[in-house]
């Protein structure tokens, strides 16, 4: 895994107008690395015509 | 029989709603039994955030003389009943065990309460819960921490903390609670009651205080399956108010119970695949309960698991930047109103793309689909454990106190084996299954198909039938 630099977590804050310590936000940029990579690495999976409000539907087709 | 007011209650709660229909005792006897109990045991657990003792026993007292004229509301016509403090009632507030909800009026009363009033219920308080109903473990550094029925030095559970401790203590005879990744099953496994997460959209969210409205499910605790049966009989069922809730019928979740015979239900297990993450006291508990249920009829077969810890963090991030958009204005102007662990709990949902978050979404339903096809394809019903090691002290959890890894690592595994469920929306029930050396309890959870909400209730049901573990009475 590449080691991520600070300057992209100041950018976030930036956009965000959030006060957080440097300490705190490469915390934050740890966490949020991880939750995204997860995410990205399974949303290769979807296909464009996957959309949020699917998983109701596959509720109701589940049922028993 | 006449019931004892002493013994009142330790009666379940359809028990006393018999006792009541019938006029065996009153919903005033029952009530002031219940505030007695609370009285003693309050100083204790810290159960509740506020007691509405002159309320309770001011709307007892009207269920009484509606009864007397021939007029039962309901099935919990008299029934003393308290919940986590995120249910809204107008003109009153509701925390969220939060400060800064802590004088909020609601200016609205939330279909659930209605449809508890509207059955006869009998409300004595608020109950206490995790702030903003973020956290596993109950602590509060708001309105004091919640502890546990059987072991005041260990946690209740959380988020809804209260519920599960003011149920296993007998203060209440059932409570709601909310579940975002653990929040029902959780302080019932702790305290030894049931809890159940009912499928997503089967129960309303309107005017529930939320923590993430994709993931947020309310479900009931009891201390039996039939007592869930009969408050979610109450609570379940479209909402125009929830544009989320399914039109699916709910049907009657009483009478599939009269069968205690589980032959033909199929039930999968994880087998070796999650054998290392579990606490040996806590794995001969769940083997134990696997040879109780297949006694009783089911088959047990080995299934396929997903990567539970891809769903854990797809539905983190969701939960995050849910709690981030709703929490802002309050983190801009009032921070130092959070608790430390919540505000740091929220923070991340800032810095997350939409992008992902939207792919988040997307993929609950890909997800759902794999699981149903892949996990689920043989089996009715998933057993896993609810908490797989013993309940942990509040001093082993204590995020906003010392901290450090070793807090961080017991409370990263408390919901390992339930947050997925939240993603996928799949129904859930925490059940008792035995108590480890320390004398905290043990729970095993199923996970059924969609709105297998009857047939949860029912294998449950039939499982306490033989079983006493949820007969266990918190002592003083």
């Amino acid at each position: 895994m590449t080691e991520r630099t600070p300057p992209s977590d100041a950018v976030v804050r930036a956009l965000q107008d959030l006060d957080i310590p440097e300490a705190r936000a490469v915390e934050l940029a740890a966490e949020v690395e991880r939750l995204n990579g997860t995410v990205r690495a399974e949303a290769r999976s979807l296909t464009f015509g996957d959309e949020p409000a699917a998983h109701a539907a596959v509720l109701e087709r589940g049922a028993s | 029989m006449t019931p004892r007011l002493d013994d009142l209650p330790l009666l379940d709660l359809s028990e006393v709603a018999a006792a009541i229909a019938e006029g065996r005792t009153t919903a005033v006897a029952a009530t002031e039994a219940c505030l007695a109990r609370i009285e003693a045991w309050q100083p204790a657990l810290n159960c509740f955030i506020a007691i509405d003792r002159e309320g309770a026993l001011a709307a007892a007292a009207a269920r009484d003389a509606e009864l007397a004229r021939g007029y039962r509301r309901g099935p919990l016509h008299g029934v003393p009943l308290a919940h986590k403090d995120m249910f809204l009632r107008k003109g009153r507030v509701s925390t969220g065990g939060s400060l800064i909800l802590r004088d909020a009026v609601a200016a609205t009363t939330s279909t659930l309460m209605e449809r508890l009033d509207g059955a006869g219920a009998v409300e004595v308080g608020r109950l206490n819960m995790s702030e903003f109903a973020a956290g596993p473990t109950g602590h509060n550094v708001h309105y004091g921490h919640c502890r546990n029925a059987f072991d005041r030095a260990h946690i209740a559970g959380g988020s809804s903390s209260g519920s599960g401790a003011a149920v296993a203590a007998r203060l209440v005879y059932g409570a709601l609670g909310s579940d975002t990744g653990a929040s029902v099953r959780l302080p019932a496994a702790a305290n030894g009651v049931v809890g159940l997460k009912p499928t997503y959209g089967r129960v309303t969210r309107h005017g529930a205080i939320a923590r993430s409205w994709s993931l947020d499910h309310v479900g009931p605790i009891a201390r039996t399956a039939r007592d869930c049966a009969l408050l979610l009989q109450v609570i379940a069922g479209p909402d125009p108010r929830d544009p989320t809730t399914s039109h699916r019928p709910v049907g009657d979740l009483l009478a599939p119970m009269e069968d205690t015979s589980l032959a033909g239900i199929r039930i999968g297990v994880p087998g070796d695949a999650i054998a290392g993450a579990i606490d040996p006291e806590v794995a001969s508990a769940l083997e134990a309960s696997l040879r109780v249920l297949e006694k009783l009829g089911a088959g047990v077969r080995v299934v396929p698991l997903p990567d539970l810890t891809a769903l854990f963090h797809v539905a983190e991030t969701i939960i995050k930047c849910e709690a981030a958009a709703m929490h802002r204005p309050w983190l801009e102007a009032r921070p130092q109103d959070y608790g430390k662990h919540v505000r740091l709990r929220i923070e991340a949902g800032f810095h997350i793309p939409a992008t992902q978050y939207i792919d988040a979404l997307r993929l609950r339903a890909t997800m759902t689909e794999r699981f149903l096809a892949e996990t689920m394809a043989e089996v009715d019903l998933l057993h896993l454990p609810v908490l797989p090691i013993p309940v942990p002290t509040l001093e082993e959890t204590d995020v906003d106190g010392a901290g450090g890894e070793a807090v961080v690592a017991v409370v990263g595994r408390i919901t390992a084996f339930t947050r997925p469920f939240n993603l996928l929306g799949l129904p859930a029930v925490s059940v008792p299954c035995g108590f480890c050396r320390k004398g905290l309890p043990i729970a095993y959870q199923l996970v059924g198909r969609p709105f297998a909400e009857a047939l949860l209730l029912r294998v449950v049901n039939a499982y306490q039938q033989a079983t006493d573990h949820h007969r266990k009475v918190p002592v003083l």
